[in-house]
């Protein structure tokens, strides 16, 4: 009948959806705001009926009026929430470490399967596995918190405690100055590979005579290598440029997965024929072991910084 | 207003509003005449919050409630229960002490 009046009812009524006493509170609100105008204009019409629904508020704020206060999560859990999932996502990145390295599938039933994956697949997974584990932890703080009962949850403490959000540097204009002076090196680096890898189409060499360098990897593996490093090389330079304007997690979020896809790649080149000098064939494994090892270090040195920085951020959305 | 005080405001009316439903509701009205009596009283209620604070007294039979559906528009009539009487003699009671607290506190530190 009164268009404006059916459609905000129809509001409240879909926020207000399995309720069972959601008839009667629209029926009560639909009477009141119909009194109203009638009372305040002489008679019903949409226009006077516009003014009575602005000022009886926003139909999300009323639904909310009728329902039960009980929070999703309790205020008092909510910091056991990154806790918790830091925890879950450790054991859950530990075991993805060793899925990769002995390329096994990995269960734990019924908690935990991890497949046979590579590192590229692993790398992928893991924010995945993150989202899984928050998700499952939430679940559990959210029953615990309909339950209504006052659970005493054990708080583990940490060897690098993330409980404590770092307030930021006093001296800013240092900082900006210490960062400045890494993106110039870091750009005369990224410039300097660029050049050799334009001239020589790789940027690795066994000696410094660049009249008359020697390649140390085959071509084609240096070329594709090479691009990865500069590529690297490039990301932090911009990681850097970035950081000069603003203090921002989210640039380190997304240069550390950036930095981790790269890493990622660097694993997955074949190992066979790399070389363009001679090595010693026994050396090879032990090469190619020494190399996985310090890429997989580096990689989860950057997860965790990643993991940091979301759980900073994390935290920073809750205290809003 | 200052955005704090009105927060405060808005704790402090809580408590007030019910006593004064309760009240009020000694005799039958329906939510519209309540929120008209209640600005000739001087005081200021939001509809929308109005109408949940009835609902939760009458969840709990302080208050009861009946359709009139014989005028042209139903109307929702609230009366108090035996058991809401009860409720508001007890809250008036705090109130009171409540009252005479901060009174007795007023006293001592004006003669300071």
């Amino acid at each position: 009948m009164f268009k404006k009046l059916d459609a905000y009812l129809e509001e409240i009524s879909h926020f207000l959806s399995g309720r069972e006493e959601r008839e009667e509170i629209l029926s009560e609100i639909r009477s009141h705001i119909l009194e109203k105008a009638e009372q305040e204009s002489g008679r019903v019409t949409e226009a006077s009926l516009d003014s009575v629904i602005a000022a009886y508020g926003p139909a999300r704020r009323v639904a909310e009026k009728y329902l039960d206060g009980r929070p999703i999560i309790a205020p008092a859990y909510k910091r056991y929430l990154f806790r918790y999932t830091t925890l879950l996502f450790s054991i859950h990145f530990l075991m993805t470490v060793v899925a990769v390295l002995f390329k096994k599938n990995f269960i734990m039933f019924p908690f935990i399967f991890m497949p046979r994956m590579g590192v590229i697949e692993a790398v992928m997974y893991l924010p995945t596995a993150f989202l899984t584990d928050l998700g499952v932890v939430a679940l559990v703080l959210y029953f615990i918190t309909q339950s209504g009962k006052d659970i005493n949850l054990p708080w583990p403490k940490f060897a690098v405690d993330l409980d404590e959000v770092k307030p930021p540097a006093k001296n800013v204009l240092l900082s900006r100055i210490a960062t400045f002076i890494g993106m110039i090196v870091m750009l005369a680096l990224t410039d300097f590979a660029i050049y050799l890898y334009a001239k020589f189409q790789t940027i690795f060499f066994v000696n410094l005579n660049f009249t008359n360098p020697r390649p140390l990897l085959m071509p084609e593996p240096g070329r594709r290598i090479s691009l990865i490093v500069i590529a690297m090389f490039a990301a932090g330079t911009l990681s850097l440029f970035v950081k000069l304007f603003t203090s921002s997690r989210w640039a380190d979020v997304v240069s550390n997965g950036l930095s981790l896809v790269l890493i990622g790649l660097l694993l997955r080149q074949p190992f066979d024929n790399l070389f363009a000098v001679s090595v010693p064939a026994a050396l090879l494994p032990k090469i190619k072991l020494g190399l996985t090892i310090l890429l997989l270090f580096i990689a989860a040195m950057v997860t965790i910084e990643l993991i940091k920085c979301l759980i900073i951020l994390g935290r920073r959305q809750l205290a809003k | 207003m200052n955005p704090e005080i009105a927060n405060f405001e808005t704790e402090m009316n809580r408590g007030f509003l019910q006593i004064l439903v309760l009240a009020l509701l000694e005799n039958e009205m329906y939510g519209y005449s309540m929120v008209r009596t209640i600005r000739d009283l001087g005081y200021e209620v939001e509809e929308n919050t109005l109408y949940p604070l009835l609902r939760r007294l009458e969840k709990n039979a302080w208050v009861t409630s009946k359709w009139d559906v014989s005028e042209e528009r139903p109307r929702k009539f609230y009366a108090i229960t035996d058991a809401g009487r009860g409720l508001r003699t007890e809250l008036l009671g705090i109130w009171k002490k409540q009252n005479e607290i901060l009174k007795n506190l007023m006293k001592e530190k004006s003669h300071v």
